[in-house]
């Protein structure tokens, strides 16, 4: 038979797609299952390291023993501050709600420092055994959005730790937010100053002061990224104002005495 | 025994894709600023090559001719999808970083270009060595790119530290350049000409 007939052609490309497409879809089930668990242990990795287990973590705990352990997950409605159960917890997305119209909402232009437009109405927080909370953040980077998870003490007010897992920052420049010199400075700084005004801040490196009576609020920025810098603060100006998350840590605190 | 030789040790210097064809240099760019990522793609690059060549050679005889190319990418899309999935489930961080240019190994010219230069018409185990040495010639400017690229970009190899960064408390002020894509071009650019210099012959 001529390899050129119409027959031998169907013939070959019938085969050819029935072989492949077993092949292709093999890989995928292997990988579906194995990628779902991947995606679940970064957040639990994440959201370790921002609670501070990270010495734990390097001197090689297993992350979901650490994390089944220590963290609670709690959803939190943040208009009101309140925890809810609404959803279920269990199987919330709050990446996915944010384009779910039902489960989001539009933040005013002159609220919306974090440049994102909708966020959540209901926050993915952990409560760890210490009485932290580890709060979800996000905001839109130099590149592309940046995803991150902060730590705050049980006064509401103490920052415990910061990371972000998932951005697009300048490598070298901005990328240096991953650096842990960088972050290591974030731990007891506190968000309110004592009159309970939001004063946590990134300003450009160099400007920061260590004897200034605000230091304690105050990040130094990174050298050679500024716009990242800037990007930072705004996230986190918005996440701790009124319409983030400082209803929530009022109540803590106020439940806390 | 000389022509599988020539298959494998061919396209390493004297006939090298990148260097002499030009070929692939989208994900030369792309993924150099690390030499694990420059490794994990050239390991993927391989593979891909490799499968294609020796899958296109022993059907080669029963390809109609009308349809050839489409059968080439459809074996060429497949490995691909498979080596991007086993990245997903077992080397996830390493598949975040190299993001989408995993796939785009399907558009890589170098893969094609041997499927229908060599594959077309050599027998299985001369197609297959011919695949290793061309995804091995893409690697070793890939790896070439990436040390440079992490030495002097991150002072690191293979994210172990080498020199001592400022940012880390050392001595050593990183070349950002090297950690953008441009400096890639640079970098392949001074490859061609040492290796044009060393081999006269390759001149155009």
């Amino acid at each position: 038979m001529s390899n050129d007939s119409i027959f031998k052609t169907f013939l070959v490309a019938f085969l050819l797609c029935v072989v492949c497409s077993i092949l292709v879809c093999l890989a995928a089930i292997v990988r579906i299952d194995k990628e779902a668990y991947n995606k679940q242990l970064e957040i639990r990795k994440t959201v370790l390291f921002a609670g501070g287990f990270q010495q734990q973590i390097d001197d090689g705990g297993d992350i979901d023993e650490l994390f089944t352990s220590n963290m609670e997950l709690k959803l939190v409605d943040l208009s009101t501050g309140e925890y809810t159960t609404a959803v279920d917890a269990a199987t919330y997305d709050q990446k996915e709600a944010v384009d779910n119209p039902e489960l989001s909402e539009k933040i005013p232009a002159d609220l919306d420092l974090a440049a994102i437009g909708s966020r959540a109405k209901y926050a993915a927080v952990y409560l760890d055994k210490s009485g932290a909370v580890i709060l979800p953040i996000r905001g839109a980077g130099m590149w592309g959005p940046m995803y991150g998870y902060i730590s705050i003490a049980a006064d509401g007010t103490t920052i415990n730790g910061f990371t972000f897992y998932q951005h697009a920052e300048t490598p070298g420049l901005g990328a240096e937010v991953d650096n842990p010199n960088w972050k290591k400075q974030w731990p007891d700084k506190q968000v309110f100053n004592s009159s309970g005004k939001l004063a946590l801040k990134v300003v450009k490196k160099g400007k920061y002061n260590p004897s200034a009576a605000d230091a304690v609020n105050t990040i130094d920025g990174i050298a050679g990224s500024t716009v990242t810098g800037s990007k930072v603060h705004g996230i986190i100006r918005y996440w701790f104002g009124e319409h983030g998350f400082a209803p929530y840590l009022a109540k803590l605190k106020a439940e806390r005495g | 025994m000389a022509k599988a030789k020539d298959a494998l040790l061919d396209p390493l210097f004297n006939n090298n894709p990148i260097a002499l064809q030009i070929l692939g240099i989208c994900s030369a760019l792309a993924v150099t600023n690390k030499m694990s990522t420059a490794l994990t793609m050239t390991v993927a690059v391989i593979f891909v090559t490799a499968c294609s060549n020796a899958a296109i050679s022993a059907i080669r005889n029963h390809i109609p001719n009308s349809i050839r190319i489409i059968v080439q990418m459809t074996i060429i899309a497949t490995l691909v999808i498979i080596i991007d999935q086993m990245l997903k489930a077992y080397l996830y961080e390493m598949s975040k970083a190299l993001s989408v240019y995993v796939g785009l190994i399907i558009t890589n010219c170098i893969v094609m270009g041997r499927a229908e230069a060599y594959a077309m018409k050599n027998p299985v185990g001369l197609s297959f060595l011919d695949g290793v040495g061309n995804g091995l010639g893409y690697g070793i400017v890939l790896l070439a790119v990436g040390f440079v690229r992490e030495l002097f970009g991150s002072g690191k190899l293979f994210g172990v530290t080498i020199l001592n960064t400022v940012n880390d408390g050392g001595w050593y002020v990183t070349n950002g350049l090297m950690l953008l894509a441009p400096s890639a071009f640079f970098l392949i650019g001074f490859i061609i000409w040492g290796l044009r210099t060393w081999k006269p012959e390759l001149q155009e």
